[in-house]
């Protein structure tokens, strides 16, 4: 069965025909194309599906398409304008190794974005806690927090 | 400038931190089916029919599949180790099951649909008649007279066995001060890699050509064992290995899902994509570790250790044609690791079980036999009164004793583990910790400190293996407008490697990394090579590029030198430029020298050179023994990274809950080309190895039910579980390689393993704790506090 949806994602307004068995990252994945956001287990445990939806981080593998409608969704891919206009949270990550295999680092990011939104100057336990919905197993997270630590300054030093 | 030693962030980093890497599952070809797998619900059953009737009359169906047809028209799975020639039992594993099933999870039939849906349910719809056997779920129970045979036409459960000798282990311990004989025992747990295993298969019957595009580790290797399996040229397919969102040696081929998805692609003409589910990676996607390590070690009252009798009883569940069971001929393969002991009996028993197979993951077996050696350091320490850090630095083999052979035949190439420790011990200021904890103890809070020793070695090259080789190809191109293309025989899962190759290569030929593009994972463009497993990505793979550098950079020099009219053995290359020694001005630009060989290849300075900038070479690791001596011992590993860990916790005795306040270590991997690189590895790998010590755990029940089958069940580490690390490097080089570099990738997994137990003996060692069995979860730790006190609590 389908369902007619309007959704905006990443400024973009679209309206689509969703499979109403078909799940949030699903859809901005196959449908819209937006192969950033990752899946890593399907039941919201990973983080690697995280997107923001009207504002709040969710595991977009937990959300039905067909639920969204009318709501306002950012992605990876709504967040740099191009490969050198990085948001400053990537540019950390990309400076401070970060990352490593990438396949969690856009959920990563998104989490790490709202942590900063909500907390500008968190300490190193903040961080963790901001980031503990999100696993990673190539990087220990130990420059992950130092990315997101450095993220926070130039955030905080740019205002 | 000079890039090898320098930390350098890695290359892939923009693209994947902007969300616009190339997974297997980004891929959406037009007219794309998917595959769905029906899996086994029992851990041993006989298949007495399948009807398939309901799933084929579902609407968007394309094709349904089951053993019998996989039977009739494939060959049993191509194994990655040569059996026969490791002394071990092989199994004939097909793509899908057509008789007998042995572990839950196991493929039994496979639907292809239009939406992923539609193949789910008409999997579910398939209807098998079963007839349930008795499963075999313990080692111990397996190998016992009558036990139920998970292979029953092996006689027995026993997969491959070994009996190292050396010495006289029955006078070493009638001449011992003292005994002590004990238990270690591992879980089992795995990898789980973010990425799920994918596979995307396409046939063009114009090009008679299958492309297979693969979140694996081993594109050459893979494309081998599919061609083997399908019984088609090696030529007819293409393996590539887009972005791998990590791999932890468990995307080393060969899956059944693997050879079934490409037998179907070729047979419907369709590209068809298969993405595995958490669940079905758990339950089929390969397991590891769960050993039993038996252990009787005769010493004197000075703490050395002068006798050791080991018995390794491994469950590596169902046999496969994975390589996972190799991990428990390497347990004991590496004991006695670190440390010189005169007299030795090491014993294998591989054992099958109606579990999930083993497959490679990262720490191979070599983290068991170290945990081993830190439980049995930590009680001699114990017995003798002596300190913990001491009785290691007594026994262990000192630096001017290498090469070192050990007991099993291994042939350690260098190390200086005393001077590892030692400083370890200094970075987490040893000596006055017992200060800090009666302090701490004033206070209520229970502080402990741990050591914990790993020794790893890499580069793993077994006899006759497909996919185990010590050696590694590389091409480098200089290309007419002085830009250079590097291809590579081995892959990254996201470490890194590509970014050491090109700082090796940038230095060799003397030009700016900026100029460099790397290409890997892909069979029809990279040279022959063996991809990524046992931290062989820079010790072949970079010393492969070294040696075809070489031969450009020697090239170019000679070109350079008619150029610059003076002898080649007076030019030099850096910064993008063959410079006059002592006279840096005179120079000629690396483009010009490239445009030369190129477009003037008639003319004076390149007149005697042949035509074209392009190496192809391989490197071949000289430390390899495969001529099996008298005992029938052959030397696999060629190097030998070692690391000391030192840890303090604080545990909460009243709940067993533990936290790491502080984790230092001090590695050595030999010359290390990126240390942030490095650096970053090994946090992985602490993280990966505190999770197993602590959190990951793959429960079965008796009937050999999975009963950790999501993310919520199977809990990895998350960063509040974790603390930072502190890391130093220390440089041992290795005398085998062309620039000293023994691997990295594996190491940091194992020392959590003793280090944490360590650390939390000694944290309760009043209280008299003994910890032997991981992993170490509060209930765990509390269970051996409350036995420490008659169990009345």
């Amino acid at each position: 069965m389908k369902k007619t949806i309007q959704i905006t994602v990443n400024g973009k307004s679209y309206s689509r025909d969703a499979d109403t068995r078909q799940v949030l990252a699903d859809f901005l994945r196959d449908e819209l194309r937006l192969t950033g956001t990752h899946i890593g287990c399907g039941t919201g445990s990973c983080g690697a599906c995280t997107v923001v939806l009207d504002g709040r981080t969710v595991k977009s593998c937990c959300i039905l398409a067909a639920d969204v409608d009318g709501q306002e969704i950012t992605t990876i891919e709504g967040i740099s304008t191009g490969a050198q206009q990085l948001h400053p949270i990537q540019e950390a990550f990309v400076e401070f190794q970060g990352l490593q295999c990438g396949y969690c680092t856009p959920g990563m990011v998104l989490s790490a974005m709202q942590l900063l939104k909500e907390n500008p100057n968190p300490s190193e336990d903040e961080i963790r806690h901001g980031i503990s919905g999100n696993l990673c197993r190539c990087t220990g997270y130990h420059f992950i927090v130092k990315s997101i630590q450095e993220a926070a300054k130039r955030l905080q030093a740019s205002k | 400038m000079k890039y090898i030693g320098t930390g350098m962030t890695s290359l892939t980093n923009r693209q994947l931190a902007a969300g616009k890497g190339t997974f297997v599952a980004d891929y959406k070809p037009e007219g794309m089916l998917h595959m769905a797998v029906l899996r086994s619900p029992y851990a041993s059953a006989r298949i007495r029919s399948i009807d398939t009737k309901a799933a084929e009359q579902m609407p968007g169906v394309v094709y349904v599949i089951t053993g019998q047809e996989v039977a009739a028209n494939m060959n049993p799975i191509f194994e990655a180790y040569d059996t026969a020639a490791m002394g071990a039992k092989g199994v004939k594993w097909y793509a899908l099951v057509p008789e007998r099933v042995r572990f839950v999870g196991e493929c039994v039939a496979a639907v292809v649909a239009e939406d992923k849906w539609t193949a789910r349910a008409a999997a579910d719809a398939i209807e098998v008649d079963y007839e349930e056997l008795q499963p075999v779920t313990d080692p111990e129970k397996a190998m016992e007279p009558g036990a139920p045979l998970v292979e029953p036409e092996w006689g027995d459960n026993i997969l491959v066995t070994r009996d190292f000798r050396s010495g006289d282990p029955d006078k070493a311990f009638a001449e011992a001060d003292g005994t002590i004989s004990g238990v270690v025992k591992q879980h089992r747990y795995t990898g789980a890699a973010i990425e799920p295993r994918a596979y995307l298969a396409n046939y063009d019957p114009y090009q008679d050509l299958l492309t297979f595009h693969a979140s694996t580790q081993n594109p050459h290797p893979m494309r081998v064992f599919l061609a083997e399996t399908l019984g088609i040229p090696e030529t007819s397919i293409r393996v590539i290995q887009p972005h791998v969102g990590g791999g932890f040696g468990l995307k080393i081929p060969t899956f059944q899902e693997e050879p079934l998805l490409a037998y179907l692609a070729r047979k419907l003409q369709r590209p068809i994509r298969f993405v595995a589910e958490r669940t079905e990676d758990l339950l089929a996607g390969g397991h590891a570790r769960e050993e039993r390590l038996y252990y009787e070690v005769a010493y004197k009252k000075d703490g050395t250790v002068t006798g050791l009798r080991a018995k390794v009883i491994a469950d590596v569940g169902a046999p496969s044609a994975l390589c996972g069971w190799g991990q428990s001929f390497v347990t004991s393969y590496c004991i006695p690791t670190c440390y010189k002991i005169p007299n030795n009996r090491v014993q294998l028993f591989s054992v099958v079980t109606n579990k999930c197979p083993w497959n490679a993951y990262r720490g191979y077996g070599k983290e068991a036999a170290s945990f081993m050696m830190d439980r049995i350091m930590d009680n001699v320490a114990r017995e003798t009164g002596l300190d913990r850090a001491e009785v290691r630095l007594r026994n262990y083999i000192q630096p001017h004793e290498f090469p070192y052979s050990q007991v099993s035949g291994a042939m350690l190439d260098s190390g200086d583990y005393p001077k590892a420790l030692r400083k370890v011990l200094d970075m987490i200021d040893y000596e006055n910790f017992p200060a800090m904890q009666a302090a701490a103890r004033k206070e209520g809070r229970y502080l402990g400190i741990g050591i914990g020793q790993e020794l790893t070695p890499e580069g793993c090259s077994m006899p006759r293996s497909t996919l185990l080789g010590g050696w590694d190809g590389c091409t480098v191109r200089v290309n007419p407008s002085g830009q250079v293309t590097i291809l590579t025989g081995v892959t990254s899962p996201g470490s890194g490697n590509e970014t050491a190759i090109a700082q090796i290569v940038a230095d060799e030929l003397g030009v700016s990394i900026d100029h460099i593009k790397v290409i890997q994972g892909d069979t029809d463009t990279c040279p022959y090579g063996l991809g990524n497993y046992s931290s062989r990505s820079i010790i072949m793979g970079g010393s492969a590029a070294k040696v075809a550098a070489n031969e450009l950079r020697e090239k170019m020099l000679k070109v350079a030198s008619k150029l610059l009219e003076v002898a080649p053995d007076d030019v030099d290359a850096e910064d993008d430029k063959f410079f006059l020694k002592g006279a840096p001005t005179r120079f000629v630009t690396f483009k010009e020298v490239a445009s030369t060989v190129y477009r003037d290849c008639h003319g004076k300075a390149a007149f005697d050179v042949e035509p074209g900038l392009e190496a192809t070479r391989y490197f071949k690791h000289p430390n390899v023994y495969h001529q099996p001596d008298t005992q029938g011992r052959f030397s696999s590993y060629p190097s030998w990274p070692n690391q000391a860990v030192a840890i303090i916790v604080e545990v909460d005795p009243e709940t067993g809950k533990f936290k790491i306040v502080r984790y230092c270590a001090v590695h050595d991997s030999g010359v290390v080309i990126n240390p942030l690189l490095a650096e970053a590895n090994l946090h992985g790998g602490f993280v990966q190895g505190i999770g197993g010590a602590a959190f990951e755990h793959l429960v079965y029940d008796e009937s050999g039910q999975l009963l950790t089958t999501t993310f919520m069940d199977y809990t990895c580490p998350t960063a509040v579980d974790v603390p930072s690390f502190e890391v130093a490097h220390q440089e041992t080089p290795s005398p085998f390689t062309p620039l000293g570099t023994k691997g990295v990738g594996e190491s940091g997994v194992t020392g959590p393993l003793g280090g944490l137990c360590s650390a939390i003996e000694n944290a309760l060692a009043d209280r008299n704790v003994r910890l032997t069995e991981l992993p170490l979860t509060p209930s765990r730790v509390w269970e051996a506090i409350s036995a420490a006190q008659g169990g009345n609590r």
